[in-house]
Protein backbone atom coordinates (compact mmCIF):
# COMPACT_ATOMS: atom_id res chain seq x y z
CA UNK A 1 0.00 0.00 0.00
CA UNK A 2 1.17 3.49 -0.77
CA UNK A 3 -0.10 4.53 2.65
CA UNK A 4 3.10 2.91 3.97
CA UNK A 5 6.36 3.79 2.24
CA UNK A 6 9.63 2.14 3.16
CA UNK A 7 12.19 4.93 3.17
CA UNK A 8 15.70 3.52 2.65
CA UNK A 9 16.92 5.76 5.51
CA UNK A 10 14.01 5.78 7.95
CA UNK A 11 12.13 2.53 7.40
CA UNK A 12 8.39 2.07 6.99
CA UNK A 13 6.53 5.36 7.41
CA UNK A 14 3.00 6.55 6.77
CA UNK A 15 2.20 8.43 3.61
CA UNK A 16 1.47 11.58 5.69
CA UNK A 17 5.20 12.04 6.24
CA UNK A 18 5.82 12.37 2.49
CA UNK A 19 5.11 14.81 -0.31
CA UNK A 20 4.51 13.38 -3.77
CA UNK A 21 6.05 15.28 -6.64
CA UNK A 22 4.79 13.28 -9.61
CA UNK A 23 6.28 11.06 -12.29
CA UNK A 24 10.00 10.77 -12.85
CA UNK A 25 10.46 12.46 -16.22
CA UNK A 26 13.64 13.60 -17.93
CA UNK A 27 13.98 17.35 -17.54
CA UNK A 28 14.23 19.19 -20.88
CA UNK A 29 17.26 21.32 -21.63
CA UNK A 30 16.80 24.94 -20.65
CA UNK A 31 16.64 25.96 -24.31
CA UNK A 32 14.41 23.05 -25.37
CA UNK A 33 11.55 25.30 -26.42
CA UNK A 34 8.03 26.02 -25.25
CA UNK A 35 6.45 22.77 -26.45
CA UNK A 36 8.93 20.52 -24.63
CA UNK A 37 8.55 22.57 -21.47
CA UNK A 38 4.74 22.63 -21.69
CA UNK A 39 4.80 18.84 -21.95
CA UNK A 40 7.21 18.51 -19.05
CA UNK A 41 5.41 20.89 -16.71
CA UNK A 42 1.75 20.14 -17.50
CA UNK A 43 1.28 16.81 -19.28
CA UNK A 44 1.19 13.53 -17.40
CA UNK A 45 0.23 10.07 -18.65
CA UNK A 46 -1.76 8.88 -15.61
CA UNK A 47 -0.80 5.25 -16.26
CA UNK A 48 -2.67 2.24 -14.95
CA UNK A 49 -0.07 0.04 -13.29
CA UNK A 50 3.57 0.47 -12.32
CA UNK A 51 5.34 3.75 -12.79
CA UNK A 52 8.09 5.77 -11.18
CA UNK A 53 7.47 8.80 -8.98
CA UNK A 54 9.43 11.31 -6.95
CA UNK A 55 8.50 11.43 -3.28
CA UNK A 56 10.03 13.70 -0.67
CA UNK A 57 10.36 12.43 2.89
CA UNK A 58 9.30 15.84 4.16
CA UNK A 59 8.76 14.94 7.81
CA UNK A 60 11.59 12.42 8.00
CA UNK A 61 15.09 12.43 6.54
CA UNK A 62 14.08 15.12 4.01
CA UNK A 63 15.62 13.13 1.15
CA UNK A 64 14.17 12.83 -2.35
CA UNK A 65 13.20 9.28 -3.19
CA UNK A 66 12.34 7.49 -6.41
CA UNK A 67 9.50 5.06 -5.87
CA UNK A 68 8.06 2.47 -8.21
CA UNK A 69 4.36 2.40 -7.43
CA UNK A 70 1.45 0.47 -8.90
CA UNK A 71 -1.36 2.96 -9.39
CA UNK A 72 -3.96 0.17 -9.26
CA UNK A 73 -2.93 -1.63 -6.07
CA UNK A 74 -0.88 1.23 -4.53
CA UNK A 75 1.82 -1.39 -3.99
CA UNK A 76 5.31 0.14 -3.69
CA UNK A 77 7.82 -2.11 -5.42
CA UNK A 78 11.08 -0.25 -5.05
CA UNK A 79 12.17 2.80 -3.14
CA UNK A 80 15.58 4.38 -3.25
CA UNK A 81 17.32 7.68 -2.60
CA UNK A 82 17.20 9.76 -5.77
CA UNK A 83 20.63 11.37 -5.40
CA UNK A 84 22.57 8.57 -3.72
CA UNK A 85 21.53 6.10 -6.41
CA UNK A 86 22.94 8.59 -8.94
CA UNK A 87 19.69 8.95 -10.79
CA UNK A 88 20.37 10.45 -14.18
CA UNK A 89 17.01 12.21 -14.28
CA UNK A 90 16.98 15.67 -12.80
CA UNK A 91 14.47 16.59 -10.13
CA UNK A 92 11.17 18.02 -11.31
CA UNK B 1 28.87 35.13 12.52
CA UNK B 2 26.94 37.72 14.51
CA UNK B 3 28.34 38.90 17.83
CA UNK B 4 24.80 39.64 18.93
CA UNK B 5 23.54 37.15 21.50
CA UNK B 6 19.84 36.33 21.64
CA UNK B 7 18.28 36.48 25.08
CA UNK B 8 16.56 33.22 25.97
CA UNK B 9 13.49 32.54 28.03
CA UNK B 10 12.37 28.93 28.58
CA UNK B 11 9.91 27.80 25.91
CA UNK B 12 8.14 25.48 28.28
CA UNK B 13 8.49 27.58 31.40
CA UNK B 14 4.79 27.91 31.98
CA UNK B 15 3.84 24.48 30.74
CA UNK B 16 5.52 22.17 33.25
CA UNK B 17 2.94 19.91 34.81
CA UNK B 18 3.07 17.29 37.57
CA UNK B 19 3.95 13.96 35.99
CA UNK B 20 1.23 11.40 35.39
CA UNK B 21 1.87 7.96 36.85
CA UNK B 22 2.47 6.07 33.61
CA UNK B 23 4.72 8.56 31.81
CA UNK B 24 6.73 11.36 33.38
CA UNK B 25 7.26 14.42 31.21
CA UNK B 26 10.17 16.77 31.77
CA UNK B 27 11.13 19.95 29.95
CA UNK B 28 14.88 19.48 29.45
CA UNK B 29 17.32 22.28 30.27
CA UNK B 30 17.73 24.59 27.30
CA UNK B 31 21.42 23.87 26.90
CA UNK B 32 22.75 23.42 23.40
CA UNK B 33 21.65 21.88 20.13
CA UNK B 34 24.15 21.92 17.29
CA UNK B 35 23.00 20.73 13.89
CA UNK B 36 25.75 19.13 11.84
CA UNK B 37 25.24 19.23 8.09
CA UNK B 38 27.59 17.00 6.14
CA UNK B 39 27.28 15.36 2.78
CA UNK B 40 25.00 12.33 2.34
CA UNK B 41 27.79 10.80 0.26
CA UNK B 42 30.47 11.86 2.74
CA UNK B 43 32.10 9.92 5.57
CA UNK B 44 30.17 8.83 8.67
CA UNK B 45 31.17 11.55 11.13
CA UNK B 46 29.37 10.10 14.14
CA UNK B 47 32.51 8.53 15.69
CA UNK B 48 34.50 11.73 15.22
CA UNK B 49 31.67 13.80 16.70
CA UNK B 50 31.34 11.42 19.64
CA UNK B 51 35.03 11.60 20.40
CA UNK B 52 35.10 15.36 20.34
CA UNK B 53 31.77 16.40 21.78
CA UNK B 54 29.97 13.70 23.70
CA UNK B 55 31.91 14.11 26.93
CA UNK B 56 30.18 12.33 29.79
CA UNK B 57 26.65 12.46 28.39
CA UNK B 58 25.51 9.40 26.45
CA UNK B 59 23.52 9.82 23.22
CA UNK B 60 24.80 13.39 22.88
CA UNK B 61 25.44 12.77 19.19
CA UNK B 62 22.37 11.77 17.26
CA UNK B 63 21.82 10.79 13.68
CA UNK B 64 19.33 12.96 11.77
CA UNK B 65 19.32 11.42 8.29
CA UNK B 66 22.11 10.81 5.76
CA UNK B 67 25.09 13.04 6.53
CA UNK B 68 23.31 14.93 9.32
CA UNK B 69 23.61 14.86 13.09
CA UNK B 70 22.59 16.75 16.21
CA UNK B 71 24.94 17.34 19.12
CA UNK B 72 22.91 18.07 22.24
CA UNK B 73 23.67 18.86 25.87
CA UNK B 74 22.19 20.38 29.01
CA UNK B 75 24.62 23.29 29.29
CA UNK B 76 24.70 26.33 26.99
CA UNK B 77 27.72 26.59 24.69
CA UNK B 78 29.82 29.71 24.78
CA UNK B 79 30.52 31.46 21.52
CA UNK B 80 34.08 30.11 21.49
CA UNK B 81 32.98 26.54 22.31
CA UNK B 82 30.61 26.62 19.37
CA UNK B 83 33.30 28.07 17.12
CA UNK B 84 35.63 25.23 18.16
CA UNK B 85 33.03 22.64 17.13
CA UNK B 86 32.31 24.43 13.85
CA UNK B 87 35.99 24.76 12.99
CA UNK B 88 36.68 21.14 13.92
CA UNK B 89 34.08 19.93 11.45
CA UNK B 90 35.68 21.59 8.46
CA UNK B 91 35.86 20.55 5.67
CA UNK B 92 33.55 17.58 6.23
CA UNK B 93 30.50 19.39 7.56
CA UNK B 94 29.00 22.66 8.68
CA UNK B 95 27.67 23.37 12.17
CA UNK B 96 24.53 25.39 12.81
CA UNK B 97 23.75 26.55 16.32
CA UNK B 98 20.13 25.56 16.96
CA UNK B 99 20.25 26.03 20.74
CA UNK B 100 17.73 28.84 20.55
CA UNK B 101 15.60 27.06 17.95
CA UNK B 102 14.91 23.61 19.34
CA UNK B 103 13.53 22.44 22.68
CA UNK B 104 13.86 18.99 24.22
CA UNK B 105 11.25 17.08 26.20
CA UNK B 106 11.96 13.86 28.08
CA UNK B 107 9.29 11.19 28.35
CA UNK B 108 9.88 8.32 30.72
CA UNK B 109 7.83 5.45 32.06
CA UNK B 110 6.37 2.05 31.45
CA UNK B 111 3.75 3.40 29.05
CA UNK B 112 6.05 5.66 27.04
CA UNK B 113 5.86 3.59 23.84
CA UNK B 114 2.07 3.34 24.12
CA UNK B 115 1.86 7.12 24.48
CA UNK B 116 4.12 7.88 21.52
CA UNK B 117 2.42 5.27 19.34
CA UNK B 118 -0.66 7.49 19.40
CA UNK B 119 1.19 10.07 17.35
CA UNK B 120 3.87 8.37 15.27
CA UNK B 121 4.09 5.34 13.01
CA UNK B 122 7.73 4.62 13.91
CA UNK B 123 8.13 1.06 15.22
CA UNK B 124 9.22 1.79 18.80
CA UNK B 125 9.74 -1.84 19.80
CA UNK B 126 13.03 -2.04 21.73
CA UNK B 127 14.42 -4.56 19.23
CA UNK B 128 13.62 -2.32 16.26
CA UNK B 129 14.45 0.98 17.95
CA UNK B 130 17.15 0.30 20.56
CA UNK B 131 18.64 2.73 23.09
CA UNK B 132 20.60 5.45 21.27
CA UNK B 133 18.51 5.22 18.11
CA UNK B 134 17.24 8.46 16.62
CA UNK B 135 14.89 9.43 13.85
CA UNK B 136 12.94 12.36 12.50
CA UNK B 137 9.21 11.77 12.29
CA UNK B 138 5.77 13.26 12.79
CA UNK B 139 4.12 13.24 16.20
CA UNK B 140 0.58 14.08 15.27
CA UNK B 141 1.10 16.97 12.88
CA UNK B 142 4.29 18.22 14.47
CA UNK B 143 7.72 17.31 13.10
CA UNK B 144 9.98 15.99 15.85
CA UNK B 145 13.36 14.35 16.33
CA UNK B 146 12.94 11.28 18.50
CA UNK B 147 15.71 9.53 20.45
CA UNK B 148 15.47 6.52 22.74
CA UNK B 149 17.72 7.56 25.63
CA UNK B 150 16.91 4.59 27.88
CA UNK B 151 14.90 1.37 27.79
CA UNK B 152 11.76 3.23 28.88
CA UNK B 153 12.73 6.82 28.08
CA UNK B 154 12.61 8.97 24.97
CA UNK B 155 13.76 12.47 24.27
CA UNK B 156 11.74 14.51 21.80
CA UNK B 157 13.34 17.51 20.16
CA UNK B 158 10.97 19.99 18.56
CA UNK B 159 11.16 23.40 16.94
CA UNK B 160 10.77 25.98 19.69
CA UNK B 161 7.53 27.49 18.41
CA UNK B 162 5.85 24.08 18.47
CA UNK B 163 7.10 23.07 21.92
CA UNK B 164 4.14 24.21 23.96
CA UNK B 165 1.63 22.79 21.48
CA UNK B 166 3.45 19.46 21.44
CA UNK B 167 3.59 19.46 25.23
CA UNK B 168 -0.18 19.89 25.41
CA UNK B 169 -0.65 17.08 22.89
CA UNK B 170 1.58 14.80 24.95
CA UNK B 171 -0.32 15.62 28.13
CA UNK B 172 -3.52 14.61 26.36
CA UNK B 173 -1.93 11.45 24.98
CA UNK B 174 -0.91 10.62 28.56
CA UNK B 175 -4.29 11.17 30.15
CA UNK B 176 -5.33 7.53 30.21
CA UNK B 177 -2.13 6.62 32.11
CA UNK B 178 -2.39 9.48 34.59
ZN1 LIG C 1 13.40 9.05 5.22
Amino acid sequence: MASIISCPHCGARPREEFTIQGAVLPRPASDAGTKAWMDYVYLRDNPRGCHREYWHHTSGCRRWLVITRDTVSHEVETCHDAALAKETEARP
Amino acid sequence: MSEFRIALRPALGSAVKPAPRGVAMTAMPEGHVVQVLGSPQGPDLSKMLLGKNAGASPHAVRSAGPGQWFIVGDTPLSHSEFTTIATGLKPHAAAVDQSHGRVRIRLEGAMVERTLAKGTAVDLDLRMFPVGNSTTTLLGHISVHLTRVDVAAFEIMVLRGFAESLWENLVRMNVEFA
